[in-house]
């Protein structure tokens, strides 16, 4: 049973059921984390990373990679809210001045409070990726995202 | 005579020691020596030759290199000869430049892609010896990989500027390396273009392979497993060791190959792949997969791409 007060929080997040039995089994503090570029929101633990909490819960709105600091696929901006740095960040993706700026890593940020995100990683899709997606005989090389 | 196999890997990694608990505990290598630079050499227990992964300390993920070794000392002057005659400029390292390996012919792939070449490694002999060898020694941990199989390699391909680094290399690596093309994926008008190329010096299916896409990177290096049920087994340990699993275990219709693909610490992409796939000869027909099969080709079972396994790479 689902108290009525339990529901509104869960409405509140746009919770799903996988994401309620979470909420009742854990026992470290989770902080809402809003992705501006689908509206999605989902509670990340404070001891995970933001990318592996969305992962785990079978979330999307952030791209997905290595989940390693390596690919930077999941390069977002923190627009508000306090992120923790829990492991090396690919150089190759974010400079010195970007991560000045607010951009990591969604894979190598763990949140300490509540936090609204966009996503700035670039798509570019491999030519295999759009080939299949183009279907038979017919070929572009447009790439996806910003 | 030529190219033998996959000699070496070398890999910039972003925390060593996450790095070196990864090769080791899940891969199941052993760690043989680290030099002054904090670089670390790693073996698999079936390898003889003193190692076959270097991880070197970096800000970022990537490949420095990847090294082939060659038969005979003569066979270095003889490509070195051909890759000149080709137009690829060549640099012969002096022995020593790398620990317990002998001179090294460096030159780059058409697509950018450091490659060397050598032809002496110190042999160390496989953890079971050569003499009345056990099938296995006791000590294995992790998915205890056999050894280097491969390396896919991520090259530039743009049909509308006309770039297409796949197509180069292919030529490149069969005219002059004297490999031989196994498989290859084509697609765009009449299949004119060729996006994908599997190639072999031994008698796998893969020694190398070159995919197309918007920059050049690495896409894969793979470690040898036995069989299905090893495969499995390595999903176990990468469950164990919290390992992201990009790829769960499936196979492959390009190779046969059964595999999983995962990212080390760094988010360097490793496979596991199993099974001899079919004896691969030069004169074995190429085989060919067409633009709307190219899913079946990719993950058999599902024929289904996988985002991040045709988008994310180092």
């Amino acid at each position: 049973m689902v108290s009525k007060q339990t529901k509104k929080v869960f409405d509140g997040m746009k919770c799903n059921f996988y994401t309620g039995l979470t909420m009742f089994r854990a026992t470290t503090q989770t902080f809402p984390v809003e992705v501006t570029n689908t509206g999605e929101s989902y509670p990340c633990a404070k001891n995970e990373n933001l990318l592996r909490g969305m992962v785990r819960l079978g979330r999307r709105g952030i791209p997905v990679g290595c989940i390693n600091g390596g690919c930077g696929i999941c390069k977002v901006r923190i627009l508000s809210g306090e992120v923790e740095v829990v492991g090396p960040i690919s150089r190759a993706h974010v400079s010195e001045e970007e991560e000045a700026e607010g951009i990591t890593l969604a894979c190598r940020v763990a949140p300490r409070s509540a936090v609204v995100l966009t996503v700035v990683g670039k798509m570019a899709k491999p030519f295999l990726a759009l080939a299949a997606a183009n279907g038979q005989g017919r070929l572009s090389t447009q790439s996806k995202g910003e | 005579m030529g190219i033998l196999r996959i000699g070496h890997a070398s890999l910039r990694v972003m925390d060593m020691a996450a790095a070196v608990r990864h090769y080791e505990n899940v891969l199941g290598m052993k760690k043989v020596m680290e030099d002054k630079h904090g670089n670390v050499y790693l073996k698999c227990w079936d390898e003889w030759d003193k190692f076959s992964l270097i991880l070197t300390p970096s800000d970022r993920a990537g490949l420095n290199h990847v090294a082939y070794k060659v038969e005979r000392e003569e066979d270095l002057d003889e490509l070195q000869e051909k890759i000149e005659a080709y137009g690829i400029s060549t640099t012969m390292l002096p022995e020593g430049t790398l620990p317990s390996t002998g001179r090294m012919l460096q030159f780059n792939l058409p697509s950018g892609h450091e490659m060397r070449l050598y032809a002496f490694k110190e042999c160390v002999g496989t953890d079971v010896g050569n003499i009345n060898p056990d099938p296995w020694p006791d000590d294995i941990r992790g998915a205890g990989a056999h050894w280097l199989d491969h390396c896919l390699l991520m090259c530039e391909l743009n049909p509308e500027t006309g770039v297409n680094k796949v197509a180069e290399n292919t030529k490149f690596a069969t005219e002059v390396l004297g490999f031989f093309l196994t498989e290859q994926v084509v697609v765009g008008p009449n299949g004119s273009i060729q996006a994908a190329t599997w190639l072999a010096r031994s008698s796998t299916p893969h020694d190398i392979a070159f995919v197309g896409g918007p920059r050049m990177g690495l896409h894969h290096i793979a470690f040898f497993l036995d069989d299905w049920h090893d495969i499995l087994k390595a999903a176990d340990v990468m469950a164990k060791n919290k390992v992201k699993i990009d790829v769960a275990p499936t196979r492959h219709g390009i190779t046969r190959g059964q595999t999983i693909y995962f990212f080390d610490p760094s988010g360097n992409r490793n496979e596991t792949f199993a099974g001899l796939g079919y004896l691969a000869q030069p004169d074995r027909p190429v085989v060919t997969w067409t633009e709307e099969h190219l899913g079946s080709g990719i993950f058999y079972h599902t024929g289904e791409l996988v985002p991040s396994f045709t988008e994310v790479y180092t």
